[in-house]
């Protein structure tokens, strides 16, 4: 047992860290670093940067053109992207549907979508939950009709994240009816110009359209576009979820958060005890309740890390990431909100874009409202959060699957 | 980074796992319990283990092993529910080994390896409660004797151990000291606690003392961190224990005709226990590991594992009675002795909210496991 990551490992965050902090754009990180919106473009920049360096596809093997890093390297890499303020990779194109191309799709297919995935040229999105199909996700409706050389696509697809930004989208459809939900589901790619599609953005709490509606009306998808075999769809899906299994606890993440917490608690008076008194003591002692979670995660991700780095099996405790990851996410933004009080509560949603005001006076946005602008998008973080414990498998969801490795 | 144990590790663990399922049965542990809550011939079977010896070093006897071993056996010892109280011996043999003069090392140890000597912190005062640092004990110095004037409370077989290490305000700043019980002026009174070993106040009257360190503060700290590593790997190995007795249970127990391990409401119970049960395993790991860091941050890490294993331990330990039912406050199940013994270790060597408040102190800028 060690703690200890080897000279080998931190060489390579060394090497991570001092190219991510030279190549990271100055206002991509400011953005990061006081939670103001990020557009389509800042994402694409970074994708692109990270694309050109080979890095986006950070997980992939060598023979696709990825780094072919250890579980390890990928952790390291993420913490050093994370900490530096980077934006976390739009997952839907490298992370997801990159793998299932690369373990079920033709040599045609490959060579034919992993490139635009690779260079972050191709925006994709995630064809999944449908209006009746959330938790229950194999009982998905969208249907494709084989017509010769085409599929014709019909039905609709939910909660599509950055859709109105897609130009690819990995579909769930329903091919066959007569057997087992699972049994007739098929794994579709489909061009988002295609006519018949539609988007439908769905403003959510913090008033943003991060999620949207995608309709499907008689999309002619060709023949081509099937990954692997008709009807398989749901094991390749299952591949999918079960390909990244540290990063959605997002510990990474929540260490540079949880530091945000602190230099926001200080600004707010609700750090130090000695200066603002009692109230600020039992503030700062629910921070550091958080701080031992966060430890904690981190020491199961650790652990996940290093039973995959052995070959171990570590299905009973990397069910328990999400869990934890998505409760300690809500917590920082709740902290955050909290700690901001009554100045958390203007909503003004230009406070939330960068380059507004400029102005940063110590960290703070001056102009009205007491000089506390930088706390204009503390209450959005707090209400966009509550998605984390219900995306990916709600919380529930995943209760159901560890208590199996319990009980049986 | 890695987790894995060594052979020579697994075999530890398994020694020490095979022992308590022959030799500390739950009807062993009954008769312990019932004849005081402390048995010697269980420590010398613990000392012929080599567990006494675990973290001496060779030249005195021992086996010269280290904080991951130590982990293991408390683990295997926690499941088992045994009341010796080897984190105590773990705690001498550490404190010996980096703060007493060679001298005294060479005359002691061995005796701590072989399980001749049981030697006990008795660090506990009313006025203290969880601040070791808050001491009444006095030392005088008469040439080369100290006279201690003390009175220590729930010192672990406070009146079968050999001797204590005691803590004592020498010239204003605290120093430890080595006392045996035979000495003169030592007065004890036992009696069993909650989860039925037996500890007792001990009290000393101008008693004859060797002075292990005048460092007496940093040497406390060390001996109660090495405790609170017990401790954590010692809950860890209950907890584990508890989910199993748990999940055997509701697989089990039949009500409206069906296992009521198929309801949901209780699965989800238990994979909340399971969450407690690795958080709490993680931070075991990470409190052993950080043992041999520098002071401060070994300091801060120990506080944050007992954050985390206190409130698993009380999860976890009140759960199982809920999902027992009425069979999990009866005292004739096995179950009930687990919740003792994890309340119990909440309230050893600091609680959640001590800890908590350790932590708080302690907070800097940055977060994680290597900050």
């Amino acid at each position: 047992m060690d703690l200890a990551f080897t000279p080998e490992e931190e060489q390579f965050r060394q090497q991570v860290r001092t190219w991510v902090r030279a190549h990271l754009p100055a206002d991509i990180a400011h953005k990061v670093h006081h939670a103001l919106r990020l557009s389509r473009d800042d994402q694409q920049r970074w994708a692109k940067i990270l694309g050109q360096k080979g890095w986006l596809g950070f997980g992939w093997p060598t023979q696709f053109g990825g780094p072919g890093w250890s579980a390890i390297q990928k952790h390291l890499f993420e913490e050093e992207c994370a900490l530096a303020g980077a934006p976390r990779i739009v997952p839907f194109g490298p992370v997801m549907v990159a793998p299932v191309i690369m373990a079920f799709g033709t040599p045609e297919q490959q060579q034919r979508f992993l490139p635009g995935i690779a260079s972050g040229e191709v925006w994709w999105s995630q064809g999944y939950s449908e209006p009746g199909s959330g938790s229950d996700l194999a009982s998905v409706k969208c249907r494709a009709e084989l017509c010769g050389d085409h599929y014709l696509v019909n039905g609709q697809k939910t909660w599509t994240t950055l859709g109105q930004y897609g130009e690819w989208i990995f579909c769930l459809v329903r091919t066959a009816t007569d057997c087992k939900p699972q049994a007739g589901i098929s794994f579709l790619l489909i061009d988002m110009k295609s006519p018949g599609v539609s988007v439908r953005p769905i403003v959510l709490l913090d008033g943003e359209p991060e999620v949207n509606e995608v309709f499907f009306d008689n999309v002619k998808v060709p023949v081509n576009n099937l990954i692997g075999e008709e009807n398989k769809g749901w094991t390749y899906a299952k591949h999918l979820l079960s390909h990244e299994r540290t990063n959605i606890a997002d510990v990474n993440r929540s260490k540079r958060e949880l530091e945000r917490l602190k230099r926001i608690a200080k600004i707010e008076g609700v750090w130090d005890p000695a200066v603002s008194g009692p109230a600020a003591g039992r503030f700062r002692d629910q921070i550091a309740l958080l701080e031992v979670d966060v430890v904690a995660l981190e020491m199961l991700v650790l652990r996940v890390l290093s039973a995959e780095k052995s070959g171990k099996n570590s299905l009973d405790i990397a069910g328990l990431l999400k869990i934890r990851g998505s409760e300690i996410q809500q917590r920082y933004a709740e902290l955050m909100m909290l700690a901001a009080g009554p100045f958390a509560l203007p909503l003004i949603h230009e406070a939330m874009d960068a380059g507004w005001q400029g102005d940063l006076v110590d960290g703070r946005l001056v102009g009205f409202v007491g000089d506390a602008l930088h706390c204009a998008p503390l209450a959005s973080s707090y209400f966009n959060l509550r998605k984390t414990t219900i995306y990916g498998g709600s919380n529930e969801v995943q209760r159901n699957i560890v208590a199996q490795t319990v009980l049986g | 980074m890695n987790f894995d144990l060594s052979e020579e590790q697994v075999q530890l663990q398994d020694a020490v796992q095979r022992w308590v399922d022959k030799s500390y049965t739950f009807d062993h542990y009954r008769a312990t319990m019932k004849h005081g809550g402390f048995d010697r011939a269980n420590y010398s079977q613990l000392a012929d283990l080599g567990l006494c010896g675990l973290l001496v070093a060779e030249d005195h006897g021992g086996l010269g092993m280290g904080p991951v071993e130590a982990m293991l056996v408390m683990q295997e010892l926690g499941a088992g529910l045994v009341l010796e109280p080897l984190t105590h011996t773990f705690i001498t043999s550490s404190v010996l080994a980096h703060f007493a003069p060679p001298e005294l090392q060479a005359r002691w140890l061995p005796g701590v390896a072989s399980g001749e000597t049981l030697a006990v912190l008795a660090w506990q005062e009313r006025s203290s409660r969880y601040r070791y640092e808050k001491c009444v004990a006095k030392a005088a110095q008469a040439q080369e004797i100290y006279a201690l004037t003390a009175t220590k409370n729930i010192v672990p077989a406070g009146d079968q151990a050999d001797a204590f290490i005691v803590p004592a305000l020498l010239d204003g700043a605290l120093a430890l000291f080595w006392v045996e019980r035979a000495s003169a002026g030592v007065q004890t009174r036992g009696y069993l606690t909650q989860n039925g070993s037996r500890a007792a106040d001990v009290t000393l009257n101008q008693t004859p003392a060797t002075l292990i360190t005048r460092d007496g503060l940093a040497a406390l700290e060390l001996a109660i961190d090495v405790g609170l590593a017990a401790a954590c790997a010692q809950g860890v190995g209950l907890m584990d224990k508890t989910l199993r007795l748990t999940a055997d249970y509701l697989n089990t127990r039949k009500q409206f005709g069906v296992a009521i391990g198929t309801f949901q409401a209780l699965r989800h119970r238990m994979a909340d226990m399971k969450m407690q049960l690795e958080l709490a395993r993680s931070m075991s790991y990470y409190a052993t590991l950080k043992l041999g860091s520098p002071a401060a941050e070994r300091r801060t890490a120990l506080a944050r594992a007992k954050v985390q294993l206190g409130q698993s331990m009380r999860f976890v330990g009140q759960q199982s009675v809920q999902l027992h039912g009425g069979i999990g406050v009866t005292d004739e199940y096995i179950g009930s002795h687990y919740f003792k013994h994890l309340t119990q270790l909440e309230l050893s060597f600091g609680d959640t909210l001590h800890h908590l408040g350790e932590v708080s102190n302690r907070m800097g800028e940055t977060a994680g496991v290597f900050a």
